[in-house]
């Protein structure tokens, strides 16, 4: 078998079971775990156009997660649009938001850009939670709005059972994965790279960093809002504190920071490697110890940064192609 | 034909005049050197004309054009590229990956770039380290990568800044041949250098500041019998009375 064989049967293999998966897995528990999982591994791939790739550690990509779930359901429930309109719509909100948002933050550097996109997140968070109604639009600030499960079907993105959900966000996280390698393999890839690295060098080169950021920018805000809106359809009740959270924000930066950002295949194993961290800690520990969770990633943090400060998939990765080595390659004799 | 064209060109940061009334011209496929002390306004110049500084007073035209307030990427798309005194390479990445960078200034597809970058790689003899991540280069090799990505753009006119300060002098033989040789492939070069045998060598014509002033200029055995040169660079009591 050639290597090149090899890799197309593993991604193959990887591709039946996590389709194959809800058929064997029944328990609604498992497939939420399940979903939400994909959605962290979404929002976190989604995050890494910018936080990865153009080299900043934005931490208030909770505002667009919440600017795609409030959008999509406030034209919902006032005015009947299907969700999927809403995710375009969502999505093209959070893009202008994030442009602007962008254009004054982007000439910052380091724990600077952090702490600007923090308290962005936070007053949008606050601001949701003072407003009742938006011009026409009902927020019912910290209430939060609630969509009644009326007319499930395909067309209004709203299932009784969880699997239509699993596969969604499956097929969510395939496409998103597979646009941020061609992106990655592409000009905007090299250029967002370059000036995130060198920036001086990059604009010696030809680079216009500051339009590439942004136009990452544009995509991530993009992308994260339609992960709002597949979760505002998810949980059908929505409110600040649940989607415009800081935690969201950090979950997604620790997600990436240990993964490795950067690279495709970070974000997912971060995902798979805390995900369930996260959850079983609040099933079996949530009545005694409810922040656990943090403070695990907190502690896997420094010890991934301490030893593999690239993350994750650096180790992993060797190993595979190691693995790769070994099964298709025959030992060859010394001469 | 001039390809640049500096006229009067000023640069001050606070009270303190990096650049002071620097006029010079450098004709297509010329060698010219910048020369002068520590501090003297070098790179502050290199900066003020590769789009880093806005010049405070006075213009800098590249064919003709005025690019006084150019960025540094539309220059670099026109034909000015440069280099770095420190260098600053993309470290995480491997050497060809460094070099595509400059190789996708005039194109969006990825092979064109890749072809461009592994073309300069071959010319200037890092083919071999191509998947070498860029940090773990030796500083010769460093300085070397420094000059492929910018020649990867393409370009008509090339300010190199201190490429061979830290090179043994073998390695310094070897850029002045590569320069030598690239100038007469079409390439117009602005070089500053500290290392006397290399400019001395290298330059058609050499500029020499001091105090952001320009005090001589001429070709290169003009330059080293200058008792303002000699001055400039020894103190005053040196000089040859």
């Amino acid at each position: 078998m050639t290597r090149e064989n090899f890799q197309k049967l593993s991604a193959a293999l990887l591709l039946i079971v996590s389709f194959g998966l809800p058929l064997v897995l029944r328990s609604p528990t498992y497939l939420h775990i399940l979903i939400l999982l994909y959605l962290y591994a979404y929002l976190t791939t989604s995050w890494n156009l910018v936080g990865g790739f153009a080299g900043v550690l934005p931490l208030g990509h909770a505002a667009f997660f919440g600017i795609g779930a409030y959008t999509s359901t406030v034209l919902f429930l006032q005015y009947g649009i299907s969700p999927w309109i809403g995710m375009v719509l969502g999505g093209i909100m959070a893009s202008i938001v994030g442009v602007i948002i962008g254009l004054p933050t982007f000439k910052m550097r380091g724990a600077y850009f952090a702490l600007a996109t923090i308290a962005f997140g936070e007053g949008m968070r606050v601001m949701v939670e003072n407003i009742d109604y938006l011009g026409p639009f009902n927020l019912n600030g910290p209430r939060g709005l609630q969509i009644p499960p009326l007319n499930v079907g395909l067309a209004n993105l709203m299932f009784v059972n969880k699997e239509p959900y699993y596969y969604i966000i499956l097929i969510m996280l395939i496409a998103v994965l597979m646009l941020t390698y061609t992106i990655s393999c592409s000009k905007l890839g090299y250029y967002l790279n370059a000036g995130g690295e060198e920036p001086e060098a990059a604009k010696a080169l030809g680079v216009n960093v500051a339009r590439c950021k942004l136009i990452a920018m544009a995509m991530s805000s993009f992308l994260t809002a339609l992960a709002g809106v597949f979760y505002a359809q998810l949980t059908l009740f929505i409110h600040p504190k649940s989607v415009i959270s800081l935690d969201l924000s950090f979950e997604i930066a620790f997600i990436a920071l240990i993964g490795g950002r950067g690279s495709i295949a970070g974000p997912v194993l971060g995902a798979l490697l805390l995900r369930p961290v996260s959850d079983f800690s609040r099933i079996y520990f949530g009545h005694i110890l409810p922040g656990l969770h943090l403070i695990i990633f907190g502690t896997v943090l420094i010890l991934v940064m301490i030893f593999q400060p690239r993350g994750l998939q650096e180790p992993l990765t060797k190993a595979y192609h190691r693995l790769l080595d070994r099964l298709t390659e025959k030992p060859t004799e010394k001469e | 034909m001039k390809i640049l064209e500096v006229k009067n060109l000023v640069k001050n940061f606070g009270g303190l005049r990096a650049v002071d009334d620097l006029s010079l011209t450098i004709e297509e496929g010329q060698i010219l050197g910048l020369i002068g002390p520590n501090g003297a306004g070098k790179s502050t110049a290199f900066n003020c004309i590769a789009g880093v500084y806005p010049p405070s007073d006075g213009e800098v035209y590249f064919f003709g054009e005025k690019i006084n307030n150019h960025n540094p990427w539309d220059l670099c798309k026109k034909g000015l590229a440069r280099t770095f005194q420190i260098v600053k390479p993309f470290a995480s990445k491997t050497v060809l990956y460094n070099v595509t960078v400059g190789g996708y200034v005039h194109t969006e597809k990825r092979a064109k770039a890749e072809e461009k970058a592994l073309e300069v790689l071959k010319y200037i003899d890092l083919y071999d380290k191509k998947d070498m991540k860029a940090g773990k280069l030796t500083i010769a090799d460093r300085k070397r990568l420094e000059i492929a990505r910018a020649l990867a753009t393409g370009p008509k006119l090339l300010l190199l800044d201190e490429v061979m300060a830290g090179l043994r002098p073998t390695e310094v033989d070897k850029m002045v041949e590569i320069i030598k040789d690239l100038r007469d492939n079409g390439i117009t070069f602005f070089v500053i250098e500290h290392i006397m045998r290399a400019i001395m060598a290298l330059s058609d014509r050499i500029v020499v500041i001091h105090y952001g002033q320009k005090i001589s200029e001429g070709r290169p055995e003009e330059i080293a019998s200058d008792e303002r040169v000699i001055k400039a660079y020894l103190g005053e009591e040196y000089g040859v009375s």
